[in-house]
């Protein structure tokens, strides 16, 4: 993967033949160039995904073709990890596609750089829209990305495992006590043959959730944490009591499914994550049903929940069509047409004109439900993260499994992940 | 590989021991069969990966690492390979093999000609500068790929050249691989010069001593450079995710990653089971080509 400190590089060496580039070109009109149906305009669109969404965004750029003769979309796609070598040795070279479907956690990286087009001067529809969602794409006022989907964090179990142990369906009304004996009684009732789930501790957004639910910000709007090192050991030590029984999967086993997850392998009977990885449980399991309630919680008014866009569009900087992309963007997040298209295979679609247009059946339907039963409790969802998230999160869950290796204490734990973490944000203060 | 690793069974052969004097037929026989128990053990634990490989093909994805441990599955089928023969967003696998294909054949072509023509220069032509020029190619070794990739991207997108074959193709042409260079240098330093003296009394010009004395008798080297330049092309990643962008353009290891989506569902299957077609014809040029390594190795040009 590419890092920060080789994304600095290339984007210096970027900036410097962008400019040699700009100045020998001549200013264009601010919509950009324009086609006609007789010569038409071609714009380059990527994404990252499976043969699944290839296929569906085939049709997709098909019908927007056909309702807008002037534009035609050149569609590209790789895996997702290719996809930001490939995005960040294109921004270096000045020539990063017109649209592309983005991660939230590299939107501040290209948009602080000046890479990705203020979509607040173009025209894209965000009536639709929920307000709580927009300021996740918008970054010291500026718009660079529109969400495509959301997704929200949940617990997922398989009903058929909790019968087959005479274990009662939850139903998502739980503290983090009765969630704790609830994944014991798993283990302690399948005598090891299963284990309640992995250590949610070491998820970065399950904490998220909890710091939410105590009213502390995550980072504060300067960049810097906004929790302190007492916060981060309670946290760890939620599920301290139940590391090294059957609630909680060993890492050591943890390792041995890897690429597939426990959850997936039928190794645990609940996972604390993204309702968007249903399809992939599914597939992984083989498993009739699942099932989403949410997360626990202390206080039964605030579960800390929040909608995410799990992917937003955004625009190159540099694009000579920014009529046309804009056009493409609105399209593809308005559009009731293109909805019925992906379903939920870029997550439940976000905006609302969309979201109607769209007919779910079975899983689909489960993960929209759930987001839907959840409506009364979200909050505003958070900035994009700070530059070099993913490398907080990566260490976040590294130290945690150390925490489940036995290698670290609580408060060895928290004084490492608390020296990375501050290391790193002085690094890209 | 494993032949190499045969010891020689002839009476002649001496084994090396402590003591040669006390050693029975018996002992001997004892020796070769814990010699050969242990490399068929090795043998095993090496090559446990690839028939992992191939019976994971024939499972359902559902059974596919994870909790399964066992290696045969009984809902054994065919369906991953059709999968993965339906290609991917439109494309046809078939397709992916042509592009790997031109790719590879490309870059053995490229190699080919253009490193031993650098190399005859550097082995046998005295220009002004020489040592120096081979100084700064083998430089080139040890400046790792990764330093010159945006450089490199930024000549090539300004030329309008990124997402065609050329930026892939064009360095193998330009004998741009300083490893092959120096690797035919060696060979060319171990042939006798007396082979091209006499040629140039003879009357022989450069092109002609190149032709028909210096390539006849680089087959060995030739061979090598040829299957380590096809290997490589074959499995290079990077470059071509760099530089292509049309799904249509894809070699095999670009093609394979798009089976495996860590943001949904993946298809281990067919993944599994395209990287078993698409490490077919690797595997059939080694076995066409493996005894010319042994060759290549052994011979040294004419020495013994």
């Amino acid at each position: 993967m590419i890092n920060r400190r080789h994304f600095l590089t290339t984007v210096a060496v970027g900036t410097a033949s962008a400019a040699a580039l700009a100045a020998c070109g001549n200013g264009s009109s601010s919509s950009g160039q324009t086609g006609t149906a007789e010569k038409p305009v071609t714009i380059n669109y990527t994404w990252w995904g499976n043969d699944d969404r290839a296929e569906r965004t085939r049709k997709a750029i098909a019908l927007f073709e056909s309702k807008n003769p002037d534009i035609k979309v050149n569609g590209n796609f790789t895996d997702f990890a290719g996809y930001w070598q490939k995005r960040a040795t294109e921004a270096a070279g000045g020539g990063l596609p017109d649209v592309m479907q983005w991660d939230l956690s590299y939107l501040r990286d290209y948009g602080q750089r000046n890479q990705l087009l203020d979509l607040s001067t173009v025209k894209i529809n965000t009536e639709a829209f929920e307000k709580s969602l927009l300021p996740s794409g918008q970054i010291k006022g500026k718009t660079y990305g529109i969400p495509t989907s959301t997704n929200a964090f949940a617990v997922y179990y398989d009903p058929a495992k909790l019968a087959s142990l005479g274990i009662a369906e939850p139903d998502g009304s739980w503290s983090y006590k009765e969630f704790n004996d609830f994944l014991s009684q798993v283990g302690s009732k399948s005598n090891g043959a299963l284990y309640g789930g992995t250590d949610y501790t070491g998820v970065w957004w399950m904490f998220n959730i909890w710091l939410r639910q105590n009213n502390i910000q995550a980072f504060t709007p300067e960049g810097k944490l906004g929790f302190s090192k007492d916060d981060l050991k309670k946290w760890w030590n939620l599920t301290a009591s139940l590391r090294g029984t059957g609630a909680i999967i060993p890492e050591d086993r943890v390792t041995q499914l890897a690429p597939k997850s426990p959850f997936g392998s039928n190794a645990t009977a609940t996972e604390v994550t993204w309702d968007n990885f249903m399809a992939g449980y599914l597939g992984d399991s083989g498993a009739k049903e699942l099932k989403l309630v949410p997360v626990p919680s202390d206080n039964q008014d605030n579960l800390g929940l929040f909608l995410k866009p799990s992917m937003l569009m955004v625009a190159s900087a540099k694009t000579k069509f920014k009529d046309a992309a804009a056009r493409f963007i609105d399209f593809m997040v308005n559009d009731p047409e293109v909805g019925q298209i992906f379903k939920t295979s870029r997550g439940v679609p976000a905006s609302k004109t969309q979201r109607d247009g769209t007919t779910f059946d079975g899983t689909d339907k489960a993960v929209v439900d759930y987001e839907k039963s959840i409506e009364k409790y979200l909050k505003d969802a958070p900035e994009p993260p700070i530059v070099g998230f993913g490398t907080l999160e990566a260490s976040f869950k590294r130290i945690a499994s150390d925490l489940n290796y036995g290698k670290l204490t609580v408060d060895g734990a928290t004084d490492a992940w608390f020296k990375e973490a501050e290391d790193l944000i002085k690094q890209n203060a | 590989m494993t032949t190499m690793a045969t010891p020689t069974h002839s009476a002649g052969a001496k084994a090396p021991d402590y003591n040669p004097k006390s050693e029975s037929a018996g002992a001997k026989r004892a020796k070769s069969i814990i010699f050969h128990a242990a490399a068929l053990v090795l043998t095993a634990i090496v090559l446990y990966p690839g028939l992992w490989m191939i019976a994971s093909s024939f499972k359902p994805n559902a059974e596919i690492g994870g909790q399964n441990t066992s290696l045969w599955s009984n809902n054994f089928s065919f369906d991953n390979f059709v999968t993965a023969m339906e290609g991917i967003g439109g494309v046809s696998t078939l397709q992916f093999f042509t592009n790997s294909l031109i790719l590879a054949l490309g870059a053995v072509v490229g190699t080919i000609l253009s490193a031993s023509v650098s190399a005859y220069a550097f082995a046998r032509i005295n220009f002004p500068g020489r040592s120096l020029f081979f100084g700064m190619m083998i430089a080139t070794l040890l400046l790792p790929f990764h330093v010159v990739i945006i450089p490199q991207y930024i000549v090539f997108q300004q030329l309008g050249l990124v997402d065609t074959y050329v930026p892939l193709l064009i360095g193998k042409f330009l004998a741009a691989d300083a490893f092959f260079v120096f690797l035919m240098v060696q060979f060319m330093r171990g042939l006798p010069a007396e082979l091209d003296e006499a040629a140039r009394i003879d009357g022989a010009g450069h092109a002609r001593i190149f032709g028909s004395i210096m390539l006849p008798l680089m087959k060995p080297a030739l061979i090598s450079t040829s299957i380590f330049s096809f290997i490589w092309s074959w499995n290079d990643f990077l470059g071509p995710l760099l530089y292509l962008n049309t799904p249509d353009k894809y070699p095999l290891p670009l093609a394979l990653r798009l089976f495996v989506d860590q943001t949904q569902s993946s298809d281990y299957g067919a993944m599994i089971a395209m990287s078993v077609l698409a490490l077919l014809p690797v595997l059939l040029f080694f076995l066409i080509f493996q005894r010319y390594i042994v060759e290549g190795v052994s011979t040294q040009g004419l020495k013994g």
